[in-house]
C-alpha cells in the first residue's frame, strides 16, 4: 500500500484533530476514562505516551528494512515493551511524587492499541522524520484529549484546577468516579460526532 | 529452515538490545531514584518533629536508625535488634539477639557504618557474616530515634498496613510516653477524591496530641466534622494560647471524624496507627531492658 | 450457540473442580490431637474445642495460655481471663482489647490438664479459612474489584466485542482461558527468575512476551487439536494482546506477592468478570441498537454511557468483605 505523502505540519494537525486518538479513532480509552480525574494526571500520562510514541515510530521507522514481515508484531512489542520500561524508570526516579499517582497505567502503556496501531500503518511504511511528526502529533492529540476531559471531570468533581481551589467548594463529588469518566468520554464523543455533522452541513450548503 | 534460523537470530539479536538499552537506564536511574526517597523520607520525619526549611533543625538533633530482625535458628525463633552503639567514640552498629520472651542471648558487634546501614543490601551482608548463615533471619521494619544531646525526642515509625484498596504506608511519631506527635501518610493508592483525602490536612492531624491511651481505644465515627475543628486541623500550628486550649479540651478525647464516603479508608488507616503504636510500645520496653541489663553503649 | 455455551461451561466446571480438589482443607489443623478446633468468635475471642473434658483449675487460668500473632511472635496479646464451658470441652480465651482478625493467630498452651493427665503442650494456629481467603480473591477481582467497570482497563476489547452476544461470549471464554494460563506461568517465571535475579524493572518486556507466546500457544494448539473451536474463538485470540488487562493481572500478582493458588483465582476472577461484564454490555448493547437513540449518540457515545451505568451499579458491591 502506497502511503500517501502528508507534509509534516499537516500529520501533527491529522492527530491532534481529525485522527485525535481519543476522540475519532476510539483507541486507548482506558486511560482517558480512568486517569483523567485531574489535569496534572492527565498532562503526565499524555507526555509518557508522546514519548513512548515518538520513539517507537523512530526506533521502528529507522529499522524497518530489517524487520521480518513474519516477526513484525513481537518486534513492534518489544520496542514499546522497552521504551515504556525506560519512561517508567526515568519517572519514578525523578518525579516520584507524581509517579505514585500513575505507576500501573504507565507499565500498561505497553498494551496500548494506539501505539501499535500508528506502527502498523505509518511507521513501517515512512521515513524517520514523517513517522516523529507522526508520533508528534497523535501524542499531542492524545495530550489534548486527556487534559480535556480532565478539565471538565476536576473543575465539576473537585471544584479545583491543576490543583489551585478555583470554586471554593466541590460541585459533584461523583466526577471523580471511574462511572463518570465513561460518562464524560460518551458526551464529549457524542459533542465530537456532532461537531462533524455540523461541519459537513455547512460544507453541504457551501458547495 | 533457513527462514526460522534468520527469525530467531533477529528476534534474539532485538531482544539482547532492548535488554542492554534497559538494563542501563535501569542504572542510571535507580541511583536516583533511592535518593529521592530518602530525602523525601528525610524531610517528613523532620517535618513531623517540627523543623521544616524555615526552621531548620539544629546540630544536637540527630535520627539514629534501630532494624528489627526475626532468626530462625534450629527451630527456635529469635528477635533481633541492630542497634546504633558508640564504641571508643566510633559510630557503629551492635546485633542484639533475644529470645521471644525478652531474654538477651547473645550480642555482636557488627562492622558497618550509619549510613552504610540504611541499605538492605549491605545490613544483608554484614549480617550474614555475624550469624554466619545465609538464610536464618528476615527483616521486618525499622524505627527512628530522634535524640537532642542525651535525651529521647521522639519516636519515628515507618509503617505499612493494608488499606481499602491496597497497602497504606506512613510515619507515625510518638513522643517518649508513646503519645502521638503526628502523622504522615507517605504511600497508598486509594480512590482518588474519596480514600486519598486520607494524606490531607484534616485527616491526619486528627492523630496529634493524642494519649496512648486514648490511641489504644480510637474508634471511627460516621459523624460530619465540626467546622472550628476543620479549621484548626487545616493549620494546626496557626493556633496558640487559649484558642489552642479551648478546641483541644473539647476534641483531644473524641474518635476519629471518618471521612465522607470512605469509612473504610479512615477505620484502615486508625487500626494501623493503633496496631503500629501498641506494638512498638511493647516492643521498645523490651529492648530498652535488654539494653539496659548489660549497659550496652547504645546511642538510642 | 447453545451447544458451544455447554461446552465452554463444562470446561470451566472441569477446570474449578480440578483445582478444588488438589486444595488442602480449611487451615485450622491443630497439632495437637486432644484440641480439636479453633477458630475467631469475635473480634475480642478466640474459642477452642477439645475431644474431652479438661480441668477447669487449669482451663480458667490466663497464664497458660500465650497468644501472639504470627506475624509478631514477640508480641503477646493481652489475655483479660479465659472460660470454660458448661460441659468442660470448649475454651473462651477473652482479650482486654480488640485483635486484628485478618491475621494469623498462634495459640501456646502449657501441657493441657485434662482429669489429671497430662495431654501434651500445643501450639494451635488460629486463622480464617484459607479457603474463604482465596474465594473473596476471586470475588473481589470478579465483582469488587471488576476489571472493566471498576479498574477501567481493557476498555478497547471490551466496546470493540460487546455488540453481539456471540462475540461477547466467545471473546470472554476465550481471554479467562489465556489469562489463567499466562497468569500461571508469570507467576512461575516471577518467583523462580525474576525475584532472584533481581531483574524486577523485565517484568514488563517478560510478561507481556509471554502473553504473546502463550497466545501463539492456545492459537497453534487449538488449530490442530479442535477445528471446529478455533474457528469458534480463533479471531479473538489475536485481540486477547491487545487488552489491557492481560498484562495488569500478572503485574498485580507479583506486586503483591501471590501464591499458586491466589494467583489461579486472581487470574480466574478476572477473566470471569470481563465475561459478565461483555455478557452484560452486549445484552444492552442489542437493545440499545433497536431504541431510539439520538443521532449524534448513536454507536460509541450511547455505549460509553450505558458502560458508566453498570459502573455506577457495580460501585455498590465496593467495601464488601466476605469470609
Amino acid at each position: 500500500m502506497a502511503a500517501t505523502k502528508k507534509t509534516n505540519s499537516e500529520l501533527l494537525f491529522n492527530g491532534i484533530l481529525l485522527e485525535n486518538p481519543i476522540f475519532r479513532l476510539a483507541l486507548s480509552m482506558c486511560p482517558a476514562v480512568g486517569l483523567t480525574t485531574s489535569i496534572k494526571n492527565g498532562l503526565l500520562l499524555g507526555t509518557a505516551v508522546l514519548f513512548v510514541q515518538v520513539f517507537s515510530s523512530c526506533t521502528i521507522a529507522a529499522i524497518k528494512n530489517f524487520i521480518h514481515p513474519r516477526i513484525r508484531i513481537p518486534t513492534y512489542t518489544l520496542t514499546i515493551a522497552t521504551w515504556v520500561t525506560v519512561i517508567d524508570l526515568v519517572l519514578a526516579a525523578y518525579v516520584p511524587e507524581a509517579y505514585k499517582q500513575v505507576g500501573l497505567f504507565v507499565k500498561l502503556i505497553v498494551a496500548f492499541a494506539i501505539i501499535t496501531m500508528r506502527l502498523e500503518m505509518f511507521a513501517c511504511k515512512n521515513t524517520v522524520t514523517s513517522s516523529f511528526f507522526d508520533g508528534v502529533g497523535m501524542g499531542i492529540g492524545f495530550m489534548v484529549g486527556m487534559v480535556t476531559i480532565g478539565f471538565v471531570r476536576e473543575l465539576l468533581g473537585a471544584g479545583t484546577l491543576l490543583g489551585y481551589d478555583v470554586l471554593g467548594f466541590k460541585p459533584l463529588l461523583f466526577f471523580v468516579l471511574p462511572a463518570a469518566g465513561f460518562f464524560c468520554v460518551g458526551i464529549m464523543m457524542a459533542m465530537f460526532n456532532y461537531i462533524e455533522v455540523v461541519f459537513n452541513r455547512s460544507k453541504e450548503r457551501k458547495s | 529452515m533457513k527462514e526460522i534460523i534468520r527469525i530467531t537470530f533477529r528476534l534474539t539479536l532485538s531482544c539482547f538490545l532492548a535488554a542492554l538499552v534497559m538494563g542501563m537506564t535501569f542504572i542510571f536511574t535507580d541511583k536516583a531514584k533511592k535518593d529521592n526517597e530518602h530525602h523525601n523520607v528525610q524531610t517528613t520525619m523532620l517535618g513531623l518533629l517540627g523543623y521544616s526549611s524555615q526552621n531548620p533543625a539544629p546540630k544536637e538533633l540527630k535520627l539514629y536508625s534501630i532494624y528489627r530482625y526475626i532468626i530462625e535458628e534450629k527451630g527456635t525463633t529469635y528477635l533481633g535488634y541492630m542497634v546504633p552503639v558508640s564504641n571508643a567514640g566510633k559510630e557503629s552498629y551492635e546485633f542484639l539477639k533475644l529470645s521471644l520472651d525478652g531474654k538477651l542471648e547473645q550480642r555482636l558487634p557488627l562492622n558497618i557504618s550509619l549510613e552504610k546501614a540504611a541499605e538492605d543490601a549491605e545490613r544483608q551482608s554484614v549480617l550474614k557474616e555475624a550469624l554466619k548463615t545465609e538464610k536464618g533471619f528476615a527483616y521486618q521494619d525499622s524505627t527512628v530515634v530522634a535524640r537532642m544531646g542525651n535525651q529521647r525526642l521522639a519516636y519515628l515509625l515507618p509503617g505499612k498496613f493494608g488499606g481499602f484498596k491496597t497497602h497504606i504506608k506512613v510515619i507515625l511519631s510518638l513522643n517518649p510516653q508513646f503519645d502521638v506527635l503526628g502523622l504522615e501518610i507517605m504511600e497508598h493508592e486509594e480512590d482518588p477524591g474519596l480514600g486519598a483525602e486520607i494524606s490531607q490536612n484534616y485527616f491526619k492531624n486528627q492523630f496529634r496530641n493524642r494519649s496512648f491511651e486514648r490511641l489504644k481505644g480510637l474508634d471511627v465515627v460516621k459523624e460530619p466534622l465540626p467546622d472550628e475543628y476543620r479549621r484548626y486541623l487545616d493549620a494546626p500550628d496557626k493556633f496558640s494560647g487559649e484558642q489552642l486550649d479551648t478546641i483541644l479540651t473539647q476534641y483531644r478525647d473524641k474518635d476519629i471524624y471518618a471521612l465522607t464516603g470512605a469509612t473504610i479508608s479512615s477505620r484502615c488507616v486508625t487500626d494501623g496507627v493503633k496496631n503500629m503504636a501498641k506494638r512498638f510500645a511493647y516492643r521498645i520496653k523490651i529492648l530498652d531492658e535488654a539494653i539496659a541489663s548489660q549497659k550496652i553503649p547504645a546511642l538510642i | 450457540m447453545s451447544t458451544l455455551m455447554k461446552r465452554s461451561i463444562l470446561l470451566s466446571i472441569w477446570l474449578v473442580s480440578i483445582f478444588l480438589a488438589s486444595l488442602p482443607v480449611c487451615g485450622h489443623a491443630a497439632e495437637n490431637s486432644f484440641a480439636k478446633k479453633t477458630d475467631f468468635k469475635d473480634n475480642r475471642t478466640i474459642v477452642i474445642e477439645f475431644a474431652g473434658a479438661v480441668d477447669e483449675e487449669w482451663a480458667t487460668s490466663p497464664a497458660n495460655f500465650k497468644v501472639n500473632e504470627k506475624q509478631n511472635p514477640d508480641v503477646l496479646l493481652p489475655v483479660e481471663k479465659v472460660e470454660l464451658s458448661p460441659d468442660k470441652k470448649t475454651v473462651l480465651i477473652r482479650f482486654g482489647e480488640d485483635i486484628d482478625l485478618r491475621a494469623a493467630h498462634v495459640v501456646s498452651m502449657t501441657p493441657v490438664s485434662s482429669e489429671g493427665k497430662n495431654m501434651g503442650p500445643a501450639i494451635l494456629d488460629v486463622k480464617k479459612s484459607y479457603f474463604g481467603y482465596l474465594f473473596s480473591i476471586l470475588i473481589g477481582a470478579m465483582l469488587i474489584n471488576n476489571y472493566v467497570f471498576t479498574k477501567y482497563l481493557g476498555l478497547c476489547v471490551f466496546i470493540g466485542t460487546s455488540r453481539k452476544k456471540d462475540t461477547a461470549v466467545g471473546m470472554g471464554i476465550t481471554f479467562t482461558i489465556v489469562m489463567v494460563v499466562s497468569a500461571m506461568i508469570s507467576w512461575f517465571l516471577y518467583q523462580y527468575v525474576l525475584k532472584p535475579y533481581r531483574l524486577d524493572y523485565l517484568q514488563v518486556v517478560v510478561f507481556i512476551g509471554l502473553v504473546s507466546l502463550t497466545v501463539q500457544a492456545v492459537d497453534t494448539v487449538l488449530r490442530k487439536v479442535n477445528p471446529a473451536l478455533f474457528k469458534a474463538f480463533g479471531v479473538y485470540l489475536v485481540l486477547v494482546i491487545a487488552n489491557c488487562v492481560i498484562i495488569a493481572v500478572p503485574l498485580t500478582l507479583a506486586s503483591n506477592e501471590y501464591n499458586a493458588f491466589e494467583s489461579f483465582m486472581l487470574a480466574l476472577g478476572a477473566g470471569g468478570g470481563f465475561l459478565l461484564a461483555l455478557f452484560l454490555m452486549s445484552a444492552s448493547r442489542e437493545r440499545l441498537e433497536l431504541a431510539n437513540v439520538p443521532p449524534t449518540f448513536r454507536g460509541l457515545p450511547i455505549a460509553f454511557v450505558a458502560t458508566g451505568l453498570f459502573a455506577l451499579a457495580f460501585m455498590g458491591f465496593s467495601g464488601m468483605a466476605i469470609f
